[in-house]
């Protein structure tokens, strides 16, 4: 029997880790959730989420992947042979994503190139919808491919072959790399946006508390949620990196420098965001509120909007900036490709050099949907509907089969026999009680929100092509796990 | 800054930095 690969040393494992859980959400997403739901009073549900659920998931992860020594199906397989589909499932939803987000890199590539030149001008949002996407009038119209976000796509899948390609010896590689140049970048953002006039302004907004709004459950609900998909639970990339420890590694010291690595960045990362937009907000005469955005709006808008009003090198700014996603955005990339290869890899032993040309060629075809006109409008709706239904649902069915079918203790006095902290019982209610009762309430109450209002502003029956994902989904995690694997054949 | 602000910052900083190197410490020692 051929041996398991294995990381080389305990750091390969972390910084694999923390780039798969670093990503482009703790640039442009967690500075603003902190902003909008209470400022600084947000780090308390933050904390009471990271210790309530997400440290404990990802010792879960960790555990479940040293324990089996295989990806999320096979080592759900062998907890009950009948539970192999929810690993499944979470490569298949972790296969929808990097779909998308390749194409995403895609964009960050040519902005990249943009950036040398300011080309978006003095209208950075005409410039991106119009000039760059050429946005078609609704999901409805997809339109032509655009090329330029092709050999974006094209470069990423490339990069991430890369990377890939010896699994953990090039990943050992390539990952000090890829998850130490985003902080670098990062203090001299951080630096340079300190030193511009306004930055306290915009610093004020970011972590002066509101303690009020933590009577409401929104800013407790999206505590959970930063939390969850921050650290790329229930995608089976945690699993997969654990899998590959060798026998006496730790478990419960790893989960914690991990989650907290994820943490550091993302606040830390707040300070570059707000102190710029606080500059924003100063040369433009506007208030800070005003020029606050997330997501693609924070990327493709408004920085590029503060890098031209940049006293001086403005395109060096503009080049580090996208540098930083771009450098972000490959760990968490390798990290939804390599649990989705593994798991062909486990099942069929099917030989690596065999799959991953496979994987990364289907990635690259399959990216092609979301490079035309119209494809942004899916990126938004695909990337709802797997992260709100599939992700919490699998995360959901991880503490059910772990918590009640393995039981939680059983799982709890493996991790401390090979841990140097350990663990209590606190970790049992977390996984048992907490983490399912957070995950189910938020997955009935997006279900809710979405069948009586739909998603979004778009027509009714993108909503219905949303759910119709989720059930081929759910299919195909079945029919994976129907058709018989080499070891039981 | 104002004081409110300056406060969840160094609360911050201690919980997360604070964490992280504590629990990196424990792993170089072990």
């Amino acid at each position: 029997m051929e041996e398991r690969e294995r990381w080389k040393r305990r750091s390969d494992f972390i910084f694999a880790s923390i780039g798969a859980a670093i990503g482009l959400g703790n640039v442009w997403r967690f500075p603003y959730v902190t902003y909008q739901y209470g400022g600084g009073a947000f780090l308390i549900p933050y904390f009471v989420a990271l210790i309530t659920a997400g440290i404990p998931l990802v010792m879960l992860e960790l555990g479940v992947g040293r324990i089996f020594q295989a990806g999320a199906p096979q080592a759900f397989a062998r907890i009950r042979k009948k539970l192999e589909w929810v690993g499944w499932l979470a490569l298949l939803a972790v296969m929808i994503i990097f779909l998308y987000y390749s194409v995403i890199m895609g964009w960050v590539w040519n902005y990249l190139y943009y950036s040398l030149k300011l080309s978006w001008g003095a209208d950075p949002r005409a410039f991106f919808y119009n000039d760059f996407l050429k946005l078609s009038p609704g999901p409805g119209k997809l339109g032509a491919i655009n090329w330029s976000i092709v050999i974006g796509l094209a470069l990423s899948w490339l990069w991430s072959y890369n990377y890939l390609r010896r699994g953990t010896k090039s990943i050992s590689k390539e990952i000090y790399w890829t998850v130490t140049i985003p902080w670098i970048i990062l203090v001299i953002m951080v630096i340079r946006g300190l030193t511009l006039p306004g930055a306290v302004k915009g610093l004020n907004y970011y972590l002066t508390p509101n303690f009020k709004a933590l009577l409401n459950t929104g800013p407790w609900l999206a505590a959970y949620g930063q939390v969850f998909f921050s650290l790329s639970l229930a995608m089976g990339s945690l699993i997969i990196y654990s899998s590959y420890l060798p026998r006496e590694s730790d478990i419960a010291n790893n989960a914690f420098i991990i989650s907290l690595a994820d943490a550091g960045t993302a606040f830390f990362a707040g300070f570059a965001v707000f102190s710029t937009l606080g500059y924003l907000a100063q040369t433009m005469g506007l208030e800070v509120p005003n020029v606050i955005s997330s997501g693609f709006g924070l990327a493709f808008i408004t920085y590029p909007t503060a890098i031209s009003k940049m006293p001086f090198a403005a395109p060096f700014f503009g080049v580090i900036f996208f540098i930083l996603l771009l450098t972000l955005s490959i760990d968490s990339q390798i990290s939804q490709v390599e649990p989705f290869a593994a798991g062909f890899m486990d099942k069929w032993k099917f030989a690596r050099k065999k799959v991953l040309p496979l994987v990364v060629l289907f990635g690259f075809l399959g990216g092609l949907f979301f490079t035309t006109q119209g494809g942004y409008y899916w990126i938004d709706i695909f990337d709802y509907f797997t992260c709100s239904f599939v992700l919490t649902f699998v995360g959901l069915m991880e503490a059910i089969i772990v918590g009640y079918v393995f039981k939680a203790s059983r799982m709890r006095e493996y991790i401390n026999e090979v841990s140097e902290i350990k663990i209590g019982k606190w970790w049992d209610i977390c996984i048992k009680f907490i983490t399912p009762i957070i995950l189910g309430f938020s997955f009935i109450w997006e279900l809710k929100k979405v069948i009586t209002k739909g998603y979004g502003d778009y027509p009714r029956w993108t909503t219905n092509v949303g759910f119709a994902l989720v059930l081929l989904l759910l299919v195909l995690s079945i029919v994976l796990m129907s058709i018989k694997g080499k070891e039981e054949q | 800054m104002n004081l409110s602000a300056i406060i969840m910052l160094i609360i911050g900083v201690l919980l997360i930095y604070g964490g992280l190197a504590y629990f990196i410490s424990r792993a170089l020692k072990h």
